[in-house]
């Protein structure tokens, strides 16, 4: 049975996190760690190198051993996760098209005998989505970092998930890729309501893309609205003696200009 | 087998092709060559290649040990081999050295207990010979049977887990996400590959089976621009050279049928690395 969990922030929970703690080679990376991702919402996950970010979302993977309890809220227990990572560390070199990368996750038959016509259709339709059905036929090794990252959300995409996890998908793409992405993340949430958490150190995305941030050093130190949570202090207690380099690099003014209101599209800022 | 032969005769009506010795080592080559280039994608685009040279080598000491204890060695060959891959994969996974390093260390065992054994009893070397350089002319229709068994193994293996596997080349946290089991699949192919080592010791020898896995696999991505044309170009390329040095070493005296094999499959890679330096 779906437990509705309604959070500090107003709204119904996909996924809580309670007293989550995990460690990795005799180190305590998250301690007494317990959030709400919200049902349909963007939300950031944003805290310091070594903050435990990435650590947290491959514990929500599974991927990783870890103590406490995570609940998925979702249709029908633990729903289809999309997982989009920092980079995809991968020989170059290796001659396999963007068909054949899509079509391998989701076709039983061997992609050296053929792609499956359905799947091939529904590559192409993810693709689409994110605006990238021109290099379907290319070789993923020689497509910009932005054109991987649109490769990988489409992959996410593949599997109807419910909720889709982004790993600083911005990191390795320049300024207008970075645009680029975050339209079609907030395209995607708006239009096909798919709950999306998504890791960053990057204050000025943040406040353009996402209505709920989380801000993780170890432990959760604050979390709800992003308007209501992102300022001075907050980010201080966050970042510490980062924070300065933080707001001067991403041209942070100090005021939340950020999708407060469900009218605000990320769509809508970028175009203005 | 001797339809098999009667058929033969009918489809190779060439000098070449009438010795039984001749017959044998055709239907061998054409189990072992396309096997090896469809298990050398992996290998190559993995960069398992090392990883395969410690199991080829290992089989230096899996025959001096079966010797040694009296036990047919085509045995203790193939359960060497099998548990220096395993080894390989268990301390991988439980290891924060470099996957070099700790093949490196297995490679540098097998073969310091290799010297060990042969030093120990006299004579042995004369009987590691054939393994060493192997010999494709003097396969045994049972050896055949279990090539085709290996052959059909593979092939299943290749049409279930291929996509799977690949994935887990190109990234194993993204693979593990969508929910493939990388641990047993890792071990099964590691398995696999072992075994598929150990059987083409017998026609090419161990000192040049890694390059019947990477050479044709090598030369089919020189070719390629999708995984399906790495796959058929490598299996192409691993028959054709097979049969090429086949037919080259029954006609040119000395010529031995491995090392042939390999040298025809070297410069169809040569031909190939300069197709690709013109492409790209």
């Amino acid at each position: 049975m779906t437990e509705e969990i309604t959070t500090t922030s107003g709204g119904e929970a996909a996924i809580r996190i309670r007293n989550l703690e995990v460690e990795l080679g005799g180190t305590r990376v998250l301690t007494g760690v317990n959030a709400a991702i919200m049902k349909g919402e963007i939300t950031a996950l944003i805290g310091p190198n070594g903050a435990g970010k990435t650590t947290l979302l491959l514990a929500m993977l599974g991927l990783i051993h870890y103590k406490g309890k995570i609940d998925y809220l979702t249709s029908n227990g633990r729903p289809m996760i999309g997982y989009v990572p920092q980079y995809l560390d991968f020989d170059r070199g290796i001659p396999i098209t963007v068909m054949d990368f899509l079509c391998m996750w989701r076709q039983r038959l061997p992609v050296w005998i053929s792609h499956s016509r359905v799947q091939r259709r529904r590559a192409l339709e993810a693709l689409e989505w994110v605006e990238a059905a021109h290099v379907s036929g290319r070789v993923l090794g020689a497509l910009s970092g932005g054109e991987l990252q649109r490769v990988l959300l489409a992959m996410a995409l593949l599997d109807e998930p419910e909720i889709i996890f982004l790993d600083e998908p911005a990191s390795a793409v320049d300024r207008h890729g970075e645009e680029i992405f975050m339209r079609l993340i907030g395209r995607i949430n708006r239009e096909r309501g798919i709950t999306i958490l998504i890791v960053s150190h990057d204050i000025s995305m943040v406040t353009r893309i996402a209505r709920q941030v989380i801000c993780l050093n170890r432990q959760v130190l604050s979390e709800g609205k992003t308007a209501e949570i992102l300022n001075e202090n907050t980010l201080a207690a966050c970042f510490g003696p980062d924070k300065g380099l933080l707001l001067h690099d991403h041209h942070w003014d100090g005021e939340v200009h950020c999708a407060q209101s469900p009218d605000s599209s990320p769509e809508g800022r970028e175009t203005d | 087998m001797e339809h098999v032969y009667s058929v033969m005769d009918l489809l190779l009506p060439f000098a070449w092709a009438e010795p039984f010795f001749m017959k044998r080592a055709l239907l061998a080559v054409l189990l072992v060559a396309p096997v090896c280039a469809a298990m050398g994608v992996m290998v190559v685009n993995f960069r398992m290649a090392f990883f395969s040279d410690a199991i080829s080598h290992s089989a230096f000491t899996g025959v001096a040990l079966g010797i040694l204890l009296g036990v047919d060695p085509r045995f203790t060959l193939i359960i060497f081999g099998a548990l220096v891959g395993l080894g390989i994969m268990a301390i991988r996974g439980r290891s924060s050295l470099s996957v070099d390093t700790i093949i490196g260390v297995f490679l540098s065992f097998s073969v310091a207990l290799g010297i060990v054994v042969v030093s120990a009893k006299k004579g042995l070397t004369r009987d590691l010979h054939a393994y060493l350089f192997g010999d494709v002319f003097a396969v045994s229709p049972s050896e055949l049977g279990l090539m085709l068994i290996l052959a059909v193994v593979c092939a299943a293996f290749l049409v279930v887990f291929f996509n799977d596997l690949f994935l887990i080349g190109v990234n194993e946290r993204v693979a593990k996400a969508h929910g493939v089991n990388v641990k047993a699949l890792q071990y099964f192919y590691a398995l696999l590959l072992a075994l598929v080592v150990t059987f083409t010791i017998r026609v090419i020898g161990l000192l040049l089976v890694t390059a019947m896995l990477v050479v044709p696999a090598a030369t089919g991505r020189n070719l390629a621009r999708s995984v399906r044309t790495m796959f058929w170009s490598a299996i192409l390329v691993g028959s054709l050279s097979g049969i090429a040095g086949l037919v080259t070493s029954f006609y040119v005296k000395g010529a031995v049928g491995g090392g042939t094999i390999i040298l025809i499959a070297c410069l169809l890679f040569m031909i190939s690395q300069l197709y690709a330096t013109v492409r790209n």
